[in-house]
């Protein structure tokens, strides 16, 4: 089989599957074949490397299999942050936000070792993954930022939430240290040098990919607006006939019971 | 709200005052910018322009029932998706403004997509990792005693 129609079956079209299955989960319309095709459809991508190791793309879904671990454990710990402390609903034991914590402290740790010790994802021939370089400094660059401006949000949108913020502030120093260290220091496969080439690219990545992605939403509402405006009025209806109105009372008299004071 | 200024001015400095930082220190350990940022600029900006289009023509599609699924605003979108794509096109054909190290038209639009998935996933992890920890900051404070009466 041509090697790009089998790259279209096991990873385009895989990887098509997902947001088509989101929509019909979101839709509500066939929530049960939507859950399956976009389950099916992440799966597939997670296992491309194997279905075709021929395609170069399929490293993306490579990377998105190495990542899986800390990015879970990342999920667990920040549910447990969240829901270990003081929430209305869905309350966990107070040992869930030390347990969440640590576990949060682990996945960055872990993805630490898989820019400086062996758990690098590895691609052909032992090199380096192409898209982990893509992935770190991306990741560490937006964490950085976001934290920073989380900090400042809670300052600004909060009431005397100025420790709290501290805190915050200081996940985005440890960010930006660790960024520095890898500006700095050789990775286990990657040089300081390269990682110093695709942080610009990264930045380039991010700036360009929230312009893009805001240009997209200011078209749709104009589109939606332009629509909206070109519809006529809505006519006033007529009002209701006595038929209608005894209707109407039926129903009201069963729905409503009790005696009157 | 203890501040009454206009805070969103300030979030986006705080937002790109670390990226700012590390980019002066790049640059005094002797770097100079990347020269495929623009590249890599240009087409992550397009693609996402045109990814994002297209999920949100899925999205007039699924979620038009009650409107019996009109057809202007769905062209509308499908001609601002083309538009983006026609951009696409000619800029990664035309002296080859927007190809990176790929062999053609095809390859690079193709490597854009994936690119733009990883990098999607890496800044959603981080939005994962800054929204939690901020929720965390927030419910983690012991709850205040606002009125007498609650007590």
């Amino acid at each position: 089989m041509d090697s790009m129609v089998e790259a279209a079956i096991w990873f385009w079209i895989p990887l098509l599957l997902v947001p088509i299955g989101l929509w019909l989960i979101l839709s509500d319309k066939s929530k049960n074949l939507g859950k399956i095709l976009s389950t099916s459809g992440f799966i597939l991508v997670l296992i491309s490397s194997w279905t075709v190791p021929s395609s170069d793309s399929t490293a993306a879904g490579h990377l998105l299999l190495s990542i899986l671990a800390p990015t879970l454990l990342l999920a667990y710990g920040i549910h447990g942050m969240v829901f270990g402390g003081n929430v209305p609903v869905g309350k966990l034991d107070s040992t869930a936000r030390w347990s969440g914590i640590f576990a949060v402290i682990i996945s960055i740790a872990i993805f630490c070792l898989m820019h400086w010790y062996n758990f690098t994802p590895l691609w052909r021939d032992g090199n380096i993954n192409p898209y982990w370089i893509v992935f770190w400094p991306t990741f560490l660059i937006f964490s950085t930022s976001l934290c920073s401006a989380a900090s400042l949000a809670l300052i600004s949108f909060g009431d005397n939430r100025v420790g709290e913020a501290v805190k915050l502030a200081g996940l985005s120093v440890i960010m930006a240290g660790v960024t520095l260290v890898a500006i700095i220091f050789d990775g286990y496969l990657t040089s300081a040098e390269e990682f110093r080439d695709y942080l610009w690219l990264a930045a380039a990545d991010i700036i360009g990919t929230i312009t893009g992605v805001i240009l997209a939403i200011g078209a749709f509402a104009i589109v939606i607006w332009m629509y909206e405006k070109s519809l006529p009025l809505p006519e006033n209806s007529l009002p209701p006939s006595d038929e209608e109105i005894k209707h109407v009372v039926k129903l009201a008299s069963a729905h409503i019971g009790g005696e009157e004071e | 709200m203890s501040n009454t200024g206009s805070p969103w001015k300030l979030l986006s400095l705080a937002a790109a005052l670390p990226i700012l930082v590390i980019v002066a220190i790049d640059i005094s350990l002797g770097d100079d910018i990347h020269p495929d940022s623009f590249k890599r600029f240009g087409n992550a900006l397009l693609t996402s322009y045109v990814l994002t289009g297209l999920l949100l023509m899925g999205n007039l599609f699924f979620y038009a029932d009650s409107r019996h699924r009109p057809l202007a605003p769905f062209v509308g979108m499908m001609f601002a998706v083309g538009i983006g794509v026609l951009i696409s096109w000619s800029l990664v054909s035309y002296d080859d403004l927007l190809l990176e190290d790929n062999s053609g038209m095809r390859a690079q639009m193709l490597s854009n997509i994936v690119r733009l998935m990883v990098s999607s996933t890496a800044m959603l992890l981080a939005s994962m990792l800054a929204i939690g920890t901020t929720f965390a900051m927030i419910t983690g404070r012991k709850r205040r005693v606002l009125f007498e009466e609650e007590e």
